[in-house]
């Protein structure tokens, strides 16, 4: 199976009639995820590749029933867009926006918490479960990269992902489901919490995490192992172990400040739980078969 | 964005926290080129209206305003005493002349100096405001033990840091400013006044979109009277739309390249060495940087061309040109960020800049075939393995030398191998 998103995952998309919006909403359609309806304020009554548009998601929901948001809004307005989901009852919101302001990211998160909601990202590639459904702009039609299969993968970054995956599928495996967490320094949702999830999921074998310097991500699910709450084999790659002190390495959340953000401490907390860490992406795959044997890849 | 000490206290100034009086002198430009007599002039004029507004019983202090922490250790900041106003302005004049000095060898842009009052110190505190990203709520630090390294002490003595957590909706409360000074051990006075100074900066921290607000250290002075003794303000970049107060400067930014990017919206790092690296997406990017390291070479700068930026790559060659680099290393694995588009973008950067040293490709994703061709066919080799490329890169630069990060031998003359990786 999967985890968060699946088949039957019915999507909404915000922003839909926008020129990313319609392009992704026909890549999700074309990979066979679920989507239902769209929203754009003013335009209800249209329909994007044949999703009826709505002028609100409670619009949506109450039509068509949907119960994931895939958001297509700038940065400043995603606030807003992410509040008339959780207001509309929805629980699972990804949004991609690159910039959403610090102040607005910790107001995100904590309005998803105070419901029990899950969002994911900003300043990130998306969800995906290939070949069931996507709420993302991943390029699933890579087939070295985006191959079903039974490795989680978790991430900060969408580029790298590419990257460290396609090493994953080269030594045969595939994904279950891939979470790209995104660059911010205060995402939706975190690495850890995700975790359960994949030791529930009976067709996860082993989660791969692509992290990177700063914050404490890492060190979480670092944690999560060390408590017993994970106990599937996890390899990370992690990204800025040369780099220095106090300089912010392209995403906002990627900077050592004072002690903490450290990949030395990051590789010390994951391997001292017991994890495994590739110090390049090419030993990633080999590191993930010496710790699988026998398993359906 | 980081705001410079002076910045920063006018902001707090505004919200009612208590700051010294201050004379403002500008200097702008790098501390090398400073006219220094021009300058120690103003200053010791501007120490002079200090002293005749609020009296000779205090010394002056000289800082300069600079980007960088640990500006005492530094010579950065200079106590100017004497017996008189006369004596104190002079002093003043010569301890401008060591700051300017001491900005000289650090390197430093030095925009200007604070000429501000001193105040009798009895005791240091720490207070700062900043997000709590684990939780999604907003918090305050504060400490007895002002002055010092804040995340030195955290890890070391984690008990002595006050920690408050705010409801990112319902704000702070002024119990739990209360709370913060008495937590201090102050006497009820200066813990009301310590609790009220934690309201202003609460509010400005919000107000102003930051990321960092801190005063460090908050001085307790002789008289009980609570000052700010420097102040740390970072906005938030994400936030600029809406705080039209702030725009991008280049005194806040360490090269003309690093200015300019910031301006185009390119992200951007600025090192030394002999790799001028061109890639998309920050994990890849800070990855590439990693290999180059591990591999023994150096990276002239960090610089992504993804995401939204995909169209730019002329710009983003023109920036890696500014530096002395004797290679560009391109990588990139994009799904939005076309390769075939990168791939015309970097062979029409090309055409147009001519570039006096080799371009070293690694372009993969979306449409990657096209972008091969297109390589190809513009004489470039197009690799797709990452350490493949580095390595690469490595050896045009004039091979691996020990592995060195910033450091590296000036830019060698790279015009034969740049025909050989063109033709």
């Amino acid at each position: 199976m999967s985890i968060f998103i699946n088949k039957e995952t019915r999507i909404v998309v915000q922003g839909v009639t926008g020129q990313e919006g319609s392009f992704w909403t026909k890549h999700m359609l074309d990979m066979g995820a679920t989507v239902v309806a769209g929203v754009t304020p003013g335009k209800e009554g249209q329909d994007v590749h044949g999703v009826p548009v709505f002028h609100t998601v409670a619009g949506a929901v109450e039509t068509h029933a949907a119960d994931a948001a895939m958001l297509f809004v700038p940065p400043r307005f995603t606030k807003d867009a992410i509040y008339e989901a959780l207001d509309a009852g929805i629980r699972k919101i990804v949004t991609i926006a690159d910039g959403i302001p610090l102040h607005d990211q910790i107001q995100i998160r904590a309005a998803a918490q105070s419901v029990g909601a899950r969002v994911v990202g900003g300043n990130t590639s998306g969800v995906i479960s290939p070949g069931q459904s996507m709420l993302g702009i991943f390029p699933y039609w890579i087939e070295r990269v985006y191959k079903p299969g039974r490795i989680g993968v978790m991430t900060r970054s969408g580029s790298l992902t590419n990257e460290v995956t396609a090493m994953v599928v080269r030594e045969g495996f595939g994904v279950s489901t891939l979470i790209g967490v995104g660059g911010d320094p205060v995402p939706g949702s975190r690495f850890a919490e995700f975790l359960e999830e994949y030791q529930a999921d009976d067709d996860t074998d082993a989660v791969v995490i692509v992290g990177e310097l700063g914050g404490t991500m890492e060190e979480e699910v670092a944690q999560a192992i060390a408590d017993g709450r994970f106990t599937k084999p996890l390899v990370a790659f992690l990204a800025g172990r040369t780099a220095p002190k106090g300089k912010r390495m392209g995403h906002a959340g990627a900077i050592v400040t004072g002690g903490t953000g450290t990949v030395e401490a990051k590789i010390a907390a994951l391997e001292g739980a017991g994890a495994v860490v590739a110090e390049r992406p090419s030993h990633v795959g080999r590191l993930l078969a010496e710790r699988i044997t026998g398993g359906k890849r | 964005m980081r705001r410079l000490e002076h910045q920063g206290k006018s902001v707090f100034a505004e919200a009612g926290i208590p700051v010294p009086p201050s004379r403002l002198v500008e200097v702008g430009g790098p501390a090398a080129a400073a006219d220094v007599d021009a300058i120690a002039g103003h200053v010791q004029q501007a120490a002079a209206e200090l002293v005749a507004a609020h009296g000779a019983d205090a010394p002056v202090v000289v800082k300069a305003q600079v980007m960088m922490g640990g500006r005492g250790k530094a010579g950065l900041i200079k106590v100017a005493q004497g017996p008189n106003a006369a004596e104190i302005a002079g002093a003043a004049a010569a301890a401008a002349r060591t700051v300017v000095a001491s900005a000289a060898g650090v390197g430093v842009d030095l925009p200007a100096l604070l000429v501000e009052r001193g105040v009798e110190i009895h005791q240091e505190l720490y207070l700062s405001v900043t997000a709590d990203a684990a939780a999604g709520r907003f918090v305050i630090l504060a400490c007895a033990e002002g002055g010092v390294e804040i995340e030195e002490l955290a890890a070391q003595r984690p008990e002595a840091i006050h920690r408050v957590s705010v409801d990112p909706f319902r704000g702070l409360q002024p119990y739990q400013a209360r709370a913060l000074g008495f937590a201090m051990g102050l006497p009820k006075a200066q813990a009301m006044a310590f609790a009220a100074i934690v309201q202003k900066l609460y509010q400005v921290f919000r107000q102003h979109d930051a990321e960092l607000a801190e005063i460090n250290p908050l001085f307790v002075t002789a008289d009980g009277e609570l000052v700010a003794g420097d102040a740390k303000l970072m906005i938030d970049d994400n936030s600029l739309d809406r705080q039209p107060g702030y725009q991008l400067q280049r005194d806040q930014f360490e090269s003309d390249a690093a200015f300019e990017a910031a301006r185009e919206g390119i992200p951007y790092v600025q090192f030394d060495g002999e790799i001028s690296l061109m890639c998309a997406g920050a994990g890849l990017t800070t990855t590439v940087f990693d290999l180059v390291n591990l591999e023994g070479g150096s990276v002239a700068n960090y610089l992504e061309f993804g995401g939204p930026n995909y169209r730019k790559a002329g710009r983003a060659m023109e920036l890696c040109l500014k530096n002395r680099s004797s290679v560009i290393l391109v990588v990139t694995f994009g799904t939005i960020a076309r390769a075939d588009v990168m791939a015309q973008g970097v062979v029409d950067a090309i055409r147009e800049l001519k570039p006096d040293r080799p371009i070293v490709t690694c372009i993969r994703g979306t449409n990657e075939e096209e972008a091969e061709r297109i390589l190809r066919d513009a004489g470039l080799e197009p690799l797709f393995d990452t350490e493949e490329a580095v390595r690469r890169a490595i050896a045009l630069s004039g091979g691996a030398h020990g592995g060195a990060s910033t450091t590296g031998p000036a830019a060698t003359s790279s015009g034969a191998s740049a025909r050989e990786a063109r033709s």
